[in-house]
């Protein structure tokens, strides 16, 4: 291999979603020299489905969210017994994405405490130290929010208000009254006005192949234009083949460009990865060399490890009543943590929430909803079809899963991607508790849909979510950042503890993974990270090994 | 010959568009013959039996949707539906004129018998066909006209979406809710029973 070209920076940051473009930005805003490599390219918004009578079609086809059944050529292949939500491009998997804005409640951070299980640790850091990043991240995207939620600690004014709850909103949202549990309005990284060239939700219902008008806050419409802006150098169709190590420090990457398959070589003070919870262990384990036989950062061997997906049951409920839950918002309309903290006497440990959402529309609602429910065929199908289409909730069980080392990514070199990279292999087996926490939730989501209204029909996916062994919409923990370098790949700073200026700023990064969604908290942490960087920029090159989260320079 | 990139701007590369399957489909789409297309609309009609007001498919061009969305002879069927035009056609024809002539109660026992025999393939026809009938304007209408469920409901989510229509948040609601959370400082270790202890997943390595 011989790279054909060099370029220098200060920071090279491999990957442009979630992660990456915050990090991008906020290191190009202190005048940090910064490249970003992207192996997939930009989206435009008329090469979404939203506007073609077969959308509904298209996002089991050009939309899919595996990157298995799209087989575009920026996807890379995943082998293993799960295929996730994964999305190559300027955004990545922001780019289909429901921008569902939960934050970690407390506890979340504080699972080794708590319980332990499977060997569970605690976060190196707390709610309270993360929360204002938290802050910093939702005004960069301009989060709908309603505030007052009495189940969290208290969160700053939304730039608009919450998404619109629609008739079925209000109707779970009367049977969780009713019964005396905590509910609350989902927060939303999707516009409620106007701002810049994003424009405000008009309520299409269809959010999770990404906006045609950016409402959702996909990273290619919040932090890219703004770090291309600061003069960020994004590279697109660059595939990232090694990061490069010398005398034990990251000296930046190889990568070929996709479509003249050329290799370039970046050189940096500082890279950081944020390339997915796959893409990462992938390209960590794909960098052995000299000095690295198990790959970067893997010298505890717990790159890859810890791979959780959240455990899930999606529960369809057919009511008496029109609820046009064609409308609105997709995913998230609202969401119960009353059974979030862990109850032992349940039979599991760790927590879930209940987490309404919507149906899309007619073909979705004839080809069985979110759990495959089809309509029949032939003289049934008519009356199926009327008395289901429109009337539905979706009520998923949104389970907090243990992060157990045996989970984990490793590399197939037997399949490979159109560059001819290894692809990642995934195993994922749920686990005895986690099942037991689903199903656990599954009663509890039917006693809320029986109380909010007269249930005409039911419908599960069981623990197994929308596909076995789980969705994986949600991948994290692979690169976890911990304590001591025995029981974590970086420190409190996502720095890797083997290699001192190596940043892993991605769902990777994240120690536990609650029992909501993950985007706003692995942002959060980017954003940290990012700032850590731009203050402490010259003490992380000088240094020679990782130092321990009490030795480390504050920020 | 090596790209050097421009900071920021788009490079001059071209992208293989073949490499993804074009949005809505190969247009002008694949034309079946006139037996073919009897055979098809048969087919869908006896999977979506018209009533309640709602027309056949074969009343709304369902065929038009499958034309687009069979891959074309030449192109590998590596998408959704995943099956290609030349495998379609021969399966239609393997039906044959007396499908698209006989009674229909001949036809369903045929449908039946298609589904028993051959239920993947079945699977995808059902499926493409509930796909291009819900995606019809003239269906669309009538789920307006029919169901009170879908009185607001439009052909596709954009342009217009459903604000004009979507309901508010009821703020009487508000005043109910009730909910707590754990601080930091009061997380506490809880009692596990052993059994819960001791339970693991698998433990597989691959």
């Amino acid at each position: 291999m011989r790279a054909t070209s060099r370029d220098e920076t200060d920071v090279l940051v491999i990957g442009a979603g979630a992660g990456g473009a915050a990090v991008s930005k906020r290191l190009s805003d202190g005048g940090i020299r910064v490249i970003c490599l992207e192996q997939g390219d930009w989206v435009n918004p008329m090469e979404r489905p939203h506007m073609y009578d077969s959308w509904e079609l298209e996002r089991v086809r050009s939309w899919d969210w595996r990157g298995n059944v799209r087989q575009a050529p920026e996807d890379y292949p995943v082998t293993g017994n799960a295929a996730p939500m994964m999305m190559s491009g300027v955004g990545g998997a922001t780019l289909l994405y429901a921008g569902a804005w939960p934050r970690f409640k407390p506890v979340d951070f504080r699972k080794g405490t708590e319980h332990g299980v499977e060997g569970t640790i605690d976060w190196p850091i707390s709610y309270e130290e993360l929360e204002p990043f938290y802050t910093i991240n939702d005004a960069e995207l301009a989060v709908a929010r309603r505030v007052g939620d009495p189940g969290n600690p208290p969160r700053p004014d939304g730039w608009g208000p919450a998404t619109k709850g629609g008739s079925l909103g209000n109707l779970v949202g009367a049977g969780f009254n009713k019964l005396g549990w905590h509910w609350w309005p989902a927060d939303n990284a999707i516009l409620t006005h106007d701002r810049e060239a994003r424009l405000a939700c008009n309520d299409c219902g269809f959010c999770l192949s990404g906006c045609t008008r950016g409402s959702i806050a996909s990273a290619d419409v919040t932090y890219w234009p703004r770090a291309l802006n600061n003069g960020v150098d994004l590279r697109t169709n660059a595939r990232v083949e090694r990061i490069n190590v010398r005398a034990g420090k990251a000296t930046g990457a190889t990568y070929i460009d996709r479509l003249s398959g050329q290799r370039h070589e970046i050189t940096a003070k500082i890279v950081v990865m944020a390339a997915n919870a796959i893409g990462t262990p992938r390209l960590l384990l794909m960098s052995a060399q000299a000095g690295h036989p198990d790959g970067l950062a893997n010298s505890n061997g717990m790159v890859g490890r810890h791979l959780m997906f959240h455990s899930w049951a999606a529960d369809d409920f057919w009511f008496d009543r029109p609820l046009e839950g064609f409308k609105g918002v997709e995913t998230a309309v609202a969401y119960s943590q009353q059974f979030y903290n862990t109850d032992s006497s349940r039979g599991f440990v760790n927590g879930f929430s209940l987490q309404v959402g919507t149906s899309l529309g007619a073909a979705n609602s004839a080809l069985g909803t979110n759990t495959g429910r089809r309509a029949p065929w032939g003289k049934d199908h008519r009356d199926y079809f009327a008395n289901h289409f429109g009337r539905h909730a979706l009520i998923q069980v949104q389970g907090e899963d243990l992060p157990v080392a045996t989970n984990r990514v490793t590399l197939d070199r037997d399949v490979v991607d159109s560059s001819g990279l290894p692809a990642p292999h995934v195993h994922y087996e749920v686990h005895d508790n986690d099942r037991r926490l689903v199903e656990w939730g599954r009663t509890k989501a039917l006693e809320a849909a029986h109380a909010a209204g007269n249930v005409v029909d039911t419908a599960t996916t069981g623990v197994r979510g929308l596909s076995e062994p789980a969705p994986g919409w949600h991948i994290m923990g692979t690169c976890r950042m911990g304590n001591t370098p025995e029981d974590s790949v970086t420190n409190k700073w996502n720095q890797t503890w083997d290699v001192p200026n190596l940043f892993i700023t991605d769902a990777s990064s994240l120690t536990t993974g609650a029992a909501v969604n993950p985007t706003s908290t692995l942002q959060a942490v980017a954003v940290r990270a990012a700032e850590y960087i731009k203050h402490r920029f010259t003490d992380i090159v000088s240094q020679s090994v990782t130092p321990g989260n009490a030795d480390a320079p504050t920020m | 010959m090596d790209i050097i990139l421009k900071r920021n701007t788009p490079h001059r590369a071209i992208r293989d568009e073949s490499m993804k399957p074009p949005m809505g489909g190969w247009l002008p789409g694949i034309t079946f013959t006139s037996l073919q297309i009897r055979t098809l609309n048969a087919f869908v009609d006896q999977l979506i039996p018209p009533g309640g007001g709602f027309p056949a498919p074969s009343e709304v061009d369902v065929v038009a949707f499958f034309a687009r969305y069979l891959a074309p002879a030449g192109v590998e069927p590596k998408w959704y539906p995943f099956i290609g035009e030349n495998q379609f056609r021969s399966w239609l024809d393997s039906l044959g004129g007396a499908f698209a002539q006989a009674e229909s109660a001949e036809q369903l026992e045929i449908v039946a018998s298609v589904e028993r025999s051959n239920p993947g393939f079945f699977e995808i026809v059902r499926d493409m066909a509930y796909y291009a009938y819900y995606s019809r304007s003239a269906v669309i209408t009538t789920i307006n006209r029919e169901l009170e469920a879908g009185k607001d409901l439009r052909n596709a989510p954009q342009p217009y979406g459903y604000s004009d229509t979507t309901e508010e948040w009821d703020e009487r609601l508000f005043g109910q809710i009730t909910g707590s959370y754990t601080r930091t400082e009061d997380v506490r270790r809880v009692e596990i029973p052993d059994v819960l202890r001791g339970t693991s997943s698998k433990g597989t390595e691959e």
